[in-house]
């Protein structure tokens, strides 16, 4: 209870955290020393973009950890909902919280309309088809025949979020720190929603589809429903996530939604911790501060900049290795620790079982060190 | 008519490079059920590699000697990386793929830079004087529809691998327990089958064809870091339209979706090419879910 309260005020009062001389130096020498970027104004925008990709990740999350269904084209959802509040506030006078609304609710729509299709097709073959929507996404947005609305391949710029003089509003705040609640509250309201939704009938309908479609029809799931549903409703938080992303940027274009990024998505939530919202808040900051961190790590280790990319890929590879259900999964797993059980633990690992693990491991069987077991636990799999 | 197939000729020509990557993703689908992302990546490696060899010899051995480098490189990858998540959920594997993807491109990156690189093609094939002109010479042509040597002997390499490995599957020992390794691990073990050895296997030959491939994108493009790109998310394309558990599935997936790719820029709208190709593979999905020729997977419950 205090930890969630803790974090509400932390959520709070960050805009104004570096404000005030001694937080600000504080923050300031965490991003000296491990890059992350939360200091200063930067530190406030940094935090606005968490709120945004924390929406999109957690549809994303919805889709394929409860329900399993792959998409490597989420972005493909987050440029129709940017696309549809860009066009609305650059060519009508809507207001912006009715035009990330309908962003929300045309995205859905088409969540519905790509959901029913792909019924059909699992695993690889649903993602070849979700890749193909987010491959001929900027070819579509720069056509000619809808040029007009979406201003071709120079994109859609929007007049600078200002912080609103009603209520003395501008008194009390900047714009990053208006940005930031605006994107902030949306956020942190739909995730609980999401955490809310996992849980109920419609959560737990999506979990036995994903583990058993045929048990689920068995228990009396509506599966197509339910596929088609959680694919709309997964559309539904990336037209939100899409809507606030051109509110924070002030700008779209064809180019800012790409195949990597689609397959950055899947990425971040696997190492986030699929089916958890704890791992879709983890894939969101992963999201956004990697990139600092990394290079900074780049900078003390003193490794070449053109091999960042190599330095990610092997953080990649270990996580996985060492987390297979991503860090949430770990973090689960620590909290089960209590000082018994290691002791426990410990008084359990002679190091003669030690040995005899590390016999059995495959590296130690190849380099012929190795004594097979009379018990294969894979065996039993089937 | 004719310039109907001109057309045709000039997307079987870009196809059959898809077809090549497309049969590498297939080898690695069918004995781990892993879809391979990093396959356009570690061809564009290992094209590299054939690249430095080339500063030292001919055009041949340094080809064969890159196959001969990209199957252990590929064959290491399997036993290093991806056993210690063969257990994990389905996803993992993918997210490890990916992470290949970026390990190989920045060392890539850092190795040779970011710079096009100029590859030759590949030489005539000459046995004393007399020599088979595939890869260098004018263009063939057939009234008015030209395909360029360099094409047509990517389109022949396309096929002697497939036959390669048509022959290798379903006609000798190591091909049927590559094959009964695929089909039900548990009881090719039970039966004698190094499990461990045949997805090692599956791996380099994998990595082996596509480094095959990507000397082919080097020859008719240029050398350099980010070629592959595009042509992996083809080669996928052609790899699921044909079915991804079969090898003859993805050449001819592979030549339609190049096919399509050029029709539909020619004849629906140059602007939309990409969309319309991928409208028709999505479509054919749609109707056939296991792709052209994928089997059907029927689980037991």
């Amino acid at each position: 209870m205090i930890g969630w309260v803790l974090l509400g005020l932390f959520l709070l009062f960050f805009p104004y955290l570096h404000t005030w001389p001694a937080a600000s130096s504080f923050l300031d020498s965490v991003d000296n020393t491990t890059g992350l970027g939360i200091g200063g104004t930067f530190g406030v925008f940094q935090m606005t973009t968490l709120g945004v990709w924390l929406v999109i990740l957690t549809g994303l999350n919805i889709l394929t950890g409860y329900s399993g269904q792959i998409s490597l084209g989420h972005g493909a959802f987050v440029a129709a909902g940017a696309y549809i509040t860009a066009i609305l506030l650059d060519q009508t006078a809507t207001p912006l919280v009715v035009a990330i609304l309908a962003a929300a609710i045309g995205t859905a729509a088409i969540g519905f309309a790509i959901g029913i299709p792909s019924l059909r097709l699992t695993g690889p073959y649903l993602a070849i088809a979700t890749l193909a929507i987010i491959v001929s996404m900027p070819q579509f947005l720069k056509w000619d025949k809808v040029s007009e609305w979406t201003k071709g391949s120079t994109g859609i710029d929007l007049p600078s979020a200002d912080v609103p003089t009603f209520l003395g509003l501008d008194r009390f705040m900047d714009d990053s720190q208006w940005l930031y609640y605006s994107v902030m509250v949306p956020a942190v309201i739909m995730t609980v929603l999401a955490w809310n939704l996992t849980r109920s009938r419609i959560g737990r309908a999506f979990i036995a589809l994903r583990d058993s479609e045929i048990g689920a029809q068995q228990m009396g799931v509506n599966v197509s429903l339910y596929k088609t549903l959680a694919f709309a409703i997964s559309a539904l938080y990336a037209g939100v996530g899409g809507g606030l992303f051109a509110y924070t940027q002030d700008f779209v274009s064809p180019d800012s939604f790409g195949i990597f990024q689609s397959i950055e998505f899947l990425v971040v939530i696997v190492i986030g911790g699929l089916a958890s919202t704890l791992g879709s808040v983890l894939a969101a900051i992963f999201f956004v501060y990697q990139d600092g961190v990394v290079l900074r790590l780049a900078e003390l280790i003193g490794f070449p900049e053109r091999l960042r990319w190599a330095f990610f890929g092997v953080g990649l590879i270990l996580i996985m290795i060492v987390a297979p259900n991503g860090v949430a999964g770990l973090v689960q797993r620590l909290k089960t620790l209590r000082p018994a059980t290691v002791l426990e633990m410990l008084r359990q690992a002679r190091p003669s079982a030690m040995i005899s693990r590390l016999r059995n491991h495959p590296l130690a069987e190849r380099l012929g060190l190795g004594r097979r077991d009379e018990h294969d636990p894979g065996d039993e799999e089937s | 008519m004719e310039e109907f197939a001109q057309q045709v000729v000039t997307g079987v020509s870009i196809g059959s490079i898809y077809a090549i990557i497309a049969l590498a993703i297939v080898l690695i689908y069918r004995s781990t059920s892993v879809v391979n992302f990093a396959q356009g990546e570690m061809a564009m490696f290992t094209t590299f590699i054939t690249w430095s060899f080339l500063l030292r010899m001919d055009f041949w051995p340094a080809f064969l000697l890159t196959i001969v480098v990209a199957f252990f490189i590929g064959a290491a990858l399997e036993i290093v990386v991806m056993r210690p998540v063969e257990r994990a959920p389905h996803l993992n594997s993918i997210v490890v793929t990916l992470g290949l993807l970026a390990i190989f491109n920045s060392v890539a990156l850092w190795r040779y830079g970011p710079l096009q690189k100029p590859f030759p093609d590949p030489d005539n094939w000459c046995i004393g004087d007399s020599c088979l002109e595939i890869f260098q010479g004018d263009a063939f042509t057939a009234g008015a529809v030209t395909i360029s040597r360099l094409n047509v002997g990517i389109l022949f390499v396309a096929l002697m691998i497939m036959v390669a490995l048509f022959l290798m599957f379903n006609y000798t020992k190591l091909g049927l327990a590559m094959r009964a390794t695929a089909l039900n691990p548990v009881a090719s073990q039970l039966v004698g089958i190094n499990v461990s050895r045949m997805l090692a296997l599956g791996w380099g030959l994998a990595a082996a064809v596509g480094a095959v491939a990507g000397v082919m994108t080097a020859s008719s493009l240029n050398l350099s870091i980010d070629m592959m790109a595009g042509i992996l998310i083809f080669g996928f394309a052609g790899a699921v339209l044909g079915g991804l558990d079969s090898p003859g599935g993805a050449i001819i997936g592979g030549l339609s979706v190049g096919v399509f790719q050029v029709l539909a820029g020619n004849y629906i709208d140059s602007q939309i090419d990409l969309m319309a190709a991928f409208a028709i593979i999505f479509i054919v999905l749609v109707i056939r879910p296991t792709g052209l020729f994928g089997r059907r997977l029927v689980r037991r419950v």
